[in-house]
């Protein structure tokens, strides 16, 4: 009875889950078979974080359509939490050396604290939301970019020695290598550092996913068509706009706990504004309002830019000839044409507001 | 007698010096369709969305079965040029309320420039709209364990989609279907919110006289069917003299006349406001 009423599960979603599954196993033999050093797992596992981080961000601008900016400061809090909460005892004296090891004197487990991580950012977005989303559109991202400018001097701040570590670098926690199994003499068994984040990401995702397929995900989709409209139809506005801040906030402070994981130190002065732009520019070469949009050009974007155009930093000879224009710093040059060029050949996004199970789906033109 | 469903009390809204609605005194009985009608820019819109509490009126009240759901008297600087009347009649508590509040209680509408999800099909339209009377939280809905409820208002949005006749275009993007039919549509997403009471803003513009005829009959029957309670905003008087029961004729904001259709059309005042003297 209770599976009646649901859209039956159709041929093109199971394509597509089987799809995933495919990743997920090919994800796990590479790592197994592969050399842990390849760039490979690089890519896969700062692709996976920024896809989380990504899909957090389309949830607000693409299918809420509340423009923020605030995205790396909630990583950041995101990130700090996990790592504040993570440092092991032992490790605290010479972490936090200028601040007698610290005011937090307890560790907690990695995934208590990650979850840890989502609670405290959605707290701050709760609390940033209150005046801030009264605001609309261009106004609301300049708050949000705001707060994320003082969130980052915050916690330099000196006198939140104890707890941040001022503006000296967290480290020593536990990081994607930790989820390796390894036997008794610490050699690796069997490898999951990549496995895993990929799990996590992808367990957020599929959450942000059933969100935006359920009445709320409904609801926020009629706020971005129509706020007066929505407003008539009894949504209320602020209600909902608070709701999908502090999810989207809460998964941004997961994805940063990650990417605390993935660089295995946290400091916050990297976290500037132009992480955000970066995350903002995934979304906008995905496609706002598509999920998968998000993903696969996070994984592009990381992989061009940590890996496929490496190359164009260093000299490069084809015989005796020196190639010109290679040296360091013109692949920043090459990649921001091919940014352009996406955005002027695919306006809308790779993916434009399609899903993975479009794809697959025969064109009936009932859905665009 | 039995106590109105809506009234209006003295309502007046003034943007800065004008004043778009000036002293309306309105009452709509349960089970009537009452029209509203006026020339363009009388101040009708005006008075819906005092009703909606898209806007705040400056002065008077709207009470909604009994309960005030708006109510403002001029104060601070507007006191001082306001022009309507009875500037000390709703001194006291202020009510106001925000347009998803109202659709609560059971007010829903339509809107003169179609405004449907545009993203969405017919029925995602529907459906959206349903959203209001959910009981389960976010979380229980996140993990889709809401599957009765779920199941139950989509039945309900094929039911309701049928009743206006758009089953067959259910799957269509609702921005793709014809004029007449998104209008049938804005209507059938307003009763997806159950409501008592109905306001139609200009439900036959841009509709042909066809359509018009079969808008007119199709009213009168949700009106039975939902027992409803009507208030349309309307320009073509066939369609108001078709299916109203009473009248309230406005002009430069200002009520000139209320009565059954055969009163309004031997109404000198509104022949010549409305009319512009020129009675064929």
């Amino acid at each position: 009875m209770q599976k009646q009423g649901k859209k039956s599960i159709s041929g093109a979603t199971w394509v597509s889950l089987c799809l995933i599954v495919l990743v997920y196993v090919l994800v796990f033999i590479a790592e197994q078979v592969l050399p842990p050093t390849s760039m490979l797992f690089t890519v896969l596992k700062k692709g996976a974080t920024y896809a989380l981080i990504a899909v957090s961000m389309n949830l607000l601008n693409g299918f809420t359509g509340i423009f923020s900016l605030g995205q790396a400061g909630f990583m950041l809090i995101g990130a700090y939490v996990y790592a504040v909460f993570t440092i092991p005892l032992s490790q605290r004296m010479s972490v936090y050396q200028y601040y007698d090891g610290g005011i937090v004197q307890f560790t907690l487990p990695i995934f208590v604290a990650m979850i840890l991580a989502g609670l405290v950012a959605a707290f701050f977005a709760f609390l940033i939301g209150l005046p801030v989303l009264r605001l609309k559109s261009d106004y609301l991202a300049i708050a949000t970019l705001g707060f994320a400018e003082i969130v980052r001097a915050v916690f330099q701040w000196d006198k939140l020695g104890p707890l941040t570590n001022g503006s000296n670098m967290l480290r020593m926690f536990p990081n994607f290598n930790n989820f390796n199994l390894t036997d008794a003499e610490g050699h690796v068994t069997v490898y999951l550092s990549t496995l895993i984040p990929f799990l996590i990401s992808g367990v957020c995702i599929a959450l942000i996913v059933l969100l935006i397929h359920s009445g709320y995900g409904r609801a926020l989709q009629a706020i971005r068509d129509d706020e007066i409209a929505a407003e008539a139809m009894g949504i209320n506005l602020f209600h909902h706009k608070e709701l999908s801040f502090c999810i989207s906030s809460f998964f941004a402070g997961v994805g940063g706990a990650m990417l605390a994981m993935y660089q295995t130190t946290v400091q916050a002065k990297s976290f500037t504004s132009a992480m955000t732009y970066e995350i903002l520019l995934i979304v906008v070469i995905g496609g706002i309002g598509s999920v998968t949009g998000s993903v696969i050009s996070s994984f592009l974007f990381v992989a061009c830019s940590e890996w496929w155009l490496r190359f164009l930093d260093e000299k490069q000879m084809i015989g005796t000839f020196e190639v010109p224009l290679l040296r360091n710093g013109f692949r920043l040059v090459v990649f921001s044409v091919v940014i352009m060029i996406v955005v002027l050949f695919f306006r809308r996004g790779i993916m434009g507001t399609k899903e993975l199970p479009d794809l697959f789906r025969k064109r009936k033109g009932a859905r665009t | 007698m039995k106590e109105p469903v809506l009234e209006i009390r003295h309502l007046t809204m003034q943007f800065g010096g004008v004043v778009a609605v000036n002293d309306l005194n309105m009452h709509i009985d349960e089970g009537e369709i009452v029209a509203l009608i006026g020339p363009n820019g009388a101040g009708k819109t005006t008075a819906f969305n005092c009703v909606t509490s898209v806007y705040e009126p400056t002065n008077g009240a709207v009470i909604f079965r009994g309960m005030p759901i708006a109510r403002n008297h001029p104060s601070g600087r507007m006191r001082k040029f306001y022009a309507g009347k009875e500037i000390d009649a709703f001194s006291g508590h202020v009510v106001h309320n925000t347009p998803d509040k109202i659709t609560e209680l059971g007010i829903a509408r339509t809107f003169q420039n179609i405004r449907l999800f545009k993203g969405m099909t017919a029925f995602e339209n529907v459906l959206t709209a349903m959203h209001l009377r959910r009981r389960s939280n976010v979380f229980t809905q996140m993990l889709h364990l809401n599957g009765q409820e779920e199941a139950a208002m989509r039945k309900e949005t094929d039911r309701l989609l049928e009743i206006v006749g758009l089953t067959d275009v259910k799957d269509e993007m609702a921005t793709s279907l014809p004029y007449g039919k998104q209008r049938l549509l804005e209507i059938a997403r307003a009763l997806a919110t159950k409501p008592a009471l109905l306001l139609l803003d200009e439900p036959a513009a841009g509709m042909n006289p066809q359509e018009t005829e079969e808008l007119s009959a199709f009213i009168r029957r949700i009106k039975e069917q939902f027992s409803l309670t009507v208030l349309v905003i309307e320009h073509h008087m066939n369609l108001v003299m078709d299916i109203s029961d009473r009248i309230y004729v406005i002009d430069f904001g200002k009520l000139i006349a209320e009565g059954t259709p055969e009163e309004i059309q031997q109404n000198p005042a509104v022949i010549e406001a409305y009319l512009g003297g020129d009675v064929d």
